[in-house]
């Protein structure tokens, strides 16, 4: 069985230069490599219905330019997506827990640790809860693309 | 829990997600619910009307809501829409009286939000300067940067951390019942009493219709007035709390409706909260749990700061400071720290009410934009925050507009509209809460006689909790039309609503393929005691001459 390298991917193709640098080591080990994309609007109002629909629109489609940029790059390398409708961090956590991944990989965008405290931040919350090794691929070109 | 579908292709509507637990469920029904805020604004109208039976409006208002939740429930299974009444309305009844369903549903939320700002603005004032607090233009000033700020974490999808929503709504619910224990503790043995500030004109002639001289008074336990050189002083003192005040008697049905109306209000939000976000760990239970115990949590906490807001020094106190009622019993009740952080608690619970009215309005709009009810700009949903971005900044935007003209209209006219938002709000909900239940109702009135639990859940609870409400409506609007009547509520509280109208004739002739939409055939609606996730067919389905 070939090994399983998961990859958050974010809105505007946030986490599409950590999924660069995974797909490099995907390639090195075989892996077969895993687009992950959570979402979920605020429980504070209904949700549910076109809401749902749409925002399913746009991951679909940030997932499907990420896949084929990496496809592109990547010949060999063999790539799924999952859509989520949960909080990133538990759809990381989910799914690679249901496909015994190797790691998990996300990039960072910098969000300080006051913010992370108040509002929380995917990358701290998943290093500290996940039993799965995780990598955190900084981003060079955006220090504060969580703006 | 299953892993959603590997193929973006095949990966549809039903994806499994959301495990909220126990504690979430329960936070988010009370933080939706607000109760500080709702108290800081509510708190003194209801006193103005029911007196020292505010105790037992609290606990009545609650039963139609309680109602028109199961109401929710059972719409939200068969239709879990983010526009809620609006499409359970289409269902039921057609477009039109869906679109009027969704319309009222946006303006109680827009209603809302210049007291939400105000509120705000005052309390945030009073934080750091008592005396500023009555400064129009600075609170005015506070209150649209609120709004705006609002906007911007709803816009962009910003939420608290799980933790820092439970640390908040925790210190809010512990200052509350603080404030309520020292206050009814306060006004047993001999009480406390407090000197008003002078009274003139009209105010000093309603000082002394409502209250007896002092000098007449032979025992200091009431509250009294006395004639000093240029007015009226009144003297506030304690009431000893008693049982009594969880009965109507002596109350008027006039005061009674004018009661219910503003208490309506401070339930808002507990019901969609306890009815629409039903996915939770257990399906099965958690909801269920986290609604008894948010209910019990809420009503207590309702209950006891009812109890000392009125006892404390009379419920003519917290009536004559309806404006800031809360924060002016606060000052009297509590030290200085205990009363900053009852000040912080109330702006913590405002800015989280503000939130739980501006997604579910906007999310209504969206709703209507993607079925082509409204202009299709309002369904935007914007790519980087997955939020609908148009749609929030064009309520933020009328909100703001709507807080201009009540402000400058109640500060040169004796009218003073601003706050009649309470009541007028609570004629909002009664509304289209109200068309909820009915619609409900009429949705599944094959299902009604399948079952006691349906007749009760889905017929008898829905038609008592709609009833009350629309009776509600319409009742107060009899009840203040005449020359003695509240006007500015009159206009506050039908004035948009009526708007609606001519905006909806517009949207009938701009897009006519919503308005050929007709309500589901009762035979295609699915079972309401089904599995979760059996949903009735897209709205739209049932057109003119597609079905008859």
């Amino acid at each position: 069985m070939s090994s399983i390298v998961v990859v958050g991917i974010g809105p505007e193709g946030s986490g599409s230069h950590a999924a660069d640098v995974a797909a490099g080591y995907a390639t090195a080990l075989g892996a077969t490599m895993i687009l992950v994309f959570g979402y979920e609007p605020s429980s504070l109002g209904p949700r549910g219905g076109p809401f749902e629909d749409q925002i399913e629109e746009i991951a679909d489609e940030v997932t499907k330019d990420v896949r084929s940029a990496l496809s592109a790059a990547h010949p060999d390398l063999a790539i799924t997506v999952e859509l989520v409708r949960d909080r990133p961090v538990e759809s990381l956590i989910r799914v690679a827990e249901a496909r015994s991944a190797q790691v998990i990989v996300v990039g960072h965008g910098g969000s300080g640790p006051f913010r992370a405290a108040l509002l929380g931040s995917t990358t701290y919350e998943l290093v500290h809860r996940s039993t799965i090794p995780v990598l955190v691929v900084p981003d060079p070109k955006a220090p504060d693309s969580d703006d | 829990m299953a892993v959603a579908q590997s193929d973006p292709e095949m990966a549809s509507k039903g994806l499994k997600g959301g495990s909220l637990g126990l504690v979430a469920v329960t936070v988010i029904a009370i933080a939706s619910t607000a109760p500080g805020y709702s108290l800081a604004a509510g708190i003194g109208g209801i006193a103005g009307h029911v007196g020292v039976h505010s105790p037992f409006i609290m606990i009545f208002a609650f039963i139609p809501m309680a109602c028109i939740a199961a109401a929710f429930f059972y719409m939200n299974k068969a239709d879990p829409d983010c526009g809620t009444n609006f499409t359970w309305g289409v269902r039921a009844f057609g477009p039109s009286f869906g679109w009027l369903s969704g319309w009222a549903c946006i303006i109680a939320d827009l209603v809302i939000m210049p007291n939400l700002a105000g509120i705000s603005g005052q309390y945030l004032v009073l934080l750091f300067d008592e005396k500023a607090s009555n400064n129009i233009y600075l609170t005015t000033f506070i209150g649209i940067l609120f709004i705006g700020a609002m906007c911007w974490v709803c816009w962009k999808g910003i939420e608290l951390s799980a933790r820092s929503q439970v640390v908040l709504l925790g210190t809010e619910i512990i200052v509350l019942t603080i404030f309520a224990v020292v206050a009814f503790t306060k006004s047993f043995g001999s009480g406390i009493s407090k000197n008003g500030g002078v009274l003139t004109g009209d105010d000093a002639t309603a000082a002394q219709s409502s209250y007896p001289a002092c000098s007449a008074v032979t025992k200091s336990t009431q509250s009294c007035f006395n004639t000093v050189q240029d007015g009226v002083q009144v003297v506030y003192h304690s009431v000893k709390p008693s049982l009594s005040w969880m009965s109507w008697s002596g109350v008027s049905s006039k005061d009674l409706l004018a009661g219910l109306v503003l208490a309506v209000f401070i339930y808002w939000g507990w019901d969609t909260a306890v009815s629409v976000n039903e996915e939770s760990t257990d399906a099965n239970r958690t909801p269920g749990i986290a609604a008894v115990l948010s209910t019990f949590l809420l009503l207590g906490i309702y209950l006891v700061t009812a109890y000392g807001s009125v006892s404390l020094l009379g419920p003519g106190f917290t009536a004559d400071n309806s404006a800031d009622a809360l924060g002016a019993l606060g000052a009297v009740a509590l030290p200085t720290i205990l009363y900053k952080l009852l000040i912080i608690a109330v702006l913590t619970s405002a800015s989280a009410s503000c939130q739980t009215t501006i997604l579910p309005a906007t999310r209504t709009m969206l709703s209507m934009g993607v079925h082509k009810a409204v202009p299709d700009k309002l369904a935007e949903v914007d790519a980087k925050h997955l939020t609908p971005a148009f749609s929030t900044w064009v309520f933020g935007f009328v909100s703001v507009l709507w807080y201009l003209l009540l402000v400058v209209v109640s500060h040169n006219t004796s009218t003073d509209l601003y706050s009649s938002s309470i009541g007028a709000v609570g004629m909002a909900i009664a509304l289209y809460y109200g068309f909820t239940g009915i619609s409900c109702i009429w949705y599944y009135r094959r299902w009604l006689t399948k079952s006691t639990k349906n007749l009760v859940f889905i017929g008898v609870l829905p038609l008592l909790g709609g009833i009350v409400l629309v009776y509600t409506f319409f009742a107060t609007i009899r009840d203040n039309v005449g020359t003695d009547g509240d006007h500015a509520l009159l206009f506050t509280g039908t004035g948009l609503l009526i708007a609606g109208i001519p905006f909806m004739i517009w949207c009938r002739l701009k897009y006519p393929t919503f308005f050929t939409y007709r309500p589901d055939p009762p035979d295609t609606v699915p079972d309401p005691g089904g599995p979760s996730g059996v949903i009735a067919a897209e709205l739209g389905t049932y057109t003119q001459g597609a079905r008859k």
